[in-house]
């Protein structure tokens, strides 16, 4: 019996080891390795490496450019999620219950998610063309000033929100009215014998019921706004200014142009750091439900 | 608006829903119809609704220009890394699900899953690149499928492991006693009792793999192995108005994804499981 329980632990161990290596070699190591990396000043083009302890650190605090990024991340991240969150809420509700094509219109209202990213972004560069783009062209027909959609500095990030919320507040809704279909109807029914409003009836009776889902709609949507990149590359580059610089975006630079392996290690860590921070409530959600 | 269940709609419903599908739909038809525009049609300041001469001219230059080479290489890396992730997974979550690893290790596992699936990618690429370099996996598709695994491997891990958890024990138990080996349990009566969710995992999985563009920039140098997203950004940045050619990439890079919005709606109607992404 031992030997039979020896061997069956042993199968388990031996199912469970090649996913584990995969982790340790694509996942660990190079966190490990970043770590490393972020207390050296080193250049990969002038192959210099020298110890400088806590220097990285200090530097990149005082750094306006990274502080530049670390904020327009936040605000991006804080943008997109509150106005994905709120319009998928929205939408679940005003599309709540049965009306004749409802199942087309829901497949046609998750299209923009199914989108590749990097055509979305193609289009919407299109679009927000400054001299041929179709949205200026209706703005000066109707009478008004063209906007710098993706070239004036103090509009540049929140025409990347936008796109972002196209794109993803499809996401919102879908899950949102899944979650909304779960409720038993008889509740609402209940809630108007009562005499309860509309809006007394979304407010005190579906919000309440739909908090959880709502957190981890939320926390989903921060996780992956707060990876900010593709948008940036295709559509801004970082400018104008360094009004789109973003943290996933500063890491690239600083490590593939400019081959400051040590600095970007450095914000590498940060962002670990601020994400831990970020999804440590996330995780903990999640492990309880299990 | 005064019930909240009835289906009896107000006009303004309909008014609301027809304004939401355009805003939806919109950019997908100008998609469709750039692509049909001429050169100098695409650059007229008075952007037209309709192409005047429809052309396709544009779907000729690009498939010229190798456009079914770069989806082959979009599909080859997308479908591979997603079998690739699919087995890892499964057998991984198998171990996970039905054996108690000491020093809390079935709990460290996960956690540690969940944290590479919230990382910004970018955080592991510089150790990835000279990792990669080293083996001469760099400016390769294998390179490639296996730098997807960072993304499809948590994901496929995390889905998977939901599934088989709900799976009940009786089946492997009397299987057991007819002295079936643990192998043989796991193929022929653990997966098929777990498809439709492998199935769903799967779709999700090729889907992140086919949209993936951070990796394949950093670790792809040859146009000829390059991936559809790669493509695209290409001409977004180098030939800044040849905007019928790029439409019509992104064009038949959506199709074969719409395909599966359908699939998409059902899964997440019947909440199968919101921890999708």
């Amino acid at each position: 019996m031992t030997q039979n329980k020896y061997q069956k632990s042993c199968f388990f161990y031996l199912i469970l080891l090649p996913a584990v290596l995969v982790m340790l070699w694509l996942t660990i190591y190079p966190v490990l390795n970043v770590f490393t990396l972020s207390f050296f000043k080193y250049n990969y083009l002038s192959d210099e490496k020298v110890f400088v302890g806590l220097g990285n650190y200090i530097k990149l605090l005082k750094e306006n450019l990274f502080m530049e990024a670390f904020r327009n991340t936040l605000v991006f991240s804080v943008l997109a999620t509150a106005g994905e969150v709120i319009l998928g809420i929205a939408l679940a509700l005003l599309f709540y219950g049965h009306f004749r094509g409802k199942k087309s219109f829901m497949i046609i209202a998750i299209f923009p998610m199914m989108v590749s990213s990097m055509v979305i972004c193609a289009v919407w560069k299109t679009l927000y063309h400054y001299d041929i783009g179709l949205i200026n062209f209706l703005l000066r027909e109707t009478g008004a000033q063209p906007v710098g959609w993706l070239i004036d500095q103090s509009k540049a990030l929140f025409s990347v929100v936008i796109i972002d919320v196209w794109q993803w507040t499809p996401f919102a809704f879908i899950m949102m009215q899944a979650a909304m279909g779960s409720i038993p109807e008889e509740i609402f029914e209940a809630a108007q014998i009562d005499g309860a409003s509309y809006m007394k009836t979304v407010f005190s009776i579906t919000m309440p019921i739909l908090s959880d889902q709502i957190m981890l709609l939320i926390m989903l949507r921060t996780i992956d706004t707060f990876k900010l990149f593709g948008k940036v590359y295709a559509l801004t580059q970082g400018g104008p200014g360094n009004s789109t610089e973003t943290l996933s975006y500063y890491i690239y630079r600083e490590g593939f142009s400019y081959f400051n392996l040590g600095k970007a290690s450095t914000a590498s860590i940060f962002v670990l750091l601020v994400v831990a921070g970020i999804s440590f409530i996330y995780i903990g959600k999640i492990l309880k439900k299990d | 608006m005064s019930s909240i269940t009835s289906s009896k709609k107000h006009p303004l419903f309909w008014v609301l829903l027809l304004i939401i599908t355009v805003v939806t739909l919109f950019p997908i038809y100008w998609i469709s119809v750039t692509s049909l525009k001429s050169p100098v049609e695409v650059i007229s300041s008075r952007p037209t609704m309709l192409p005047q001469a429809p052309t396709l001219e544009n779907y000729v230059s690009v498939v010229k220009s190798g456009f079914f080479r770069n989806m082959f290489n979009s599909l080859l890396v997308a479908v591979s890394a997603t079998l690739l992730s699919l087995t890892l997974s499964t057998l991984a979550s198998y171990a996970l699900v039905r054996h108690n690893f000491p020093y809390r290790g079935n709990s460290l596992f996960l956690v540690w899953v969940l944290v590479v699936k919230i990382l910004p990618p970018v955080v592991l690429a510089i150790p990835l690149y000279s990792v990669f370099i080293k083996m001469g996996l760099l400016n390769s598709r294998l390179g490639l499928i296996f730098v997807y695994q960072v993304y499809t491997l948590p994901y496929c891990i995390w889905m998977i492991f939901g599934f088989l958890k709900a799976l009940p024990e009786t089946f492997e138990e009397a299987a057991m006693i007819d002295g079936a080996g643990r192998f043989y349990i796991l193929t022929r009566i653990v997966l098929p009792l777990a498809r439709t969710g492998i199935i769903a995992t799967s779709i999700f999985s090729v889907i992140a793999a086919w949209d993936e563009f951070l990796f394949a920039l950093l670790f792809i140098r040859t146009p000829s192995l390059q991936t559809l997203p790669l493509v695209i950004v290409n001409y977004i940045g180098e030939y800044e108005t040849l905007w019928g050619e790029l439409m019509g990439i992104g064009l038949l890079t959506t199709l074969p994804v719409l395909f599966f919005s359908s699939y998409v709606y059902k899964y997440y109607t019947q909440g199968f499981s919101v921890s999708l992404k």
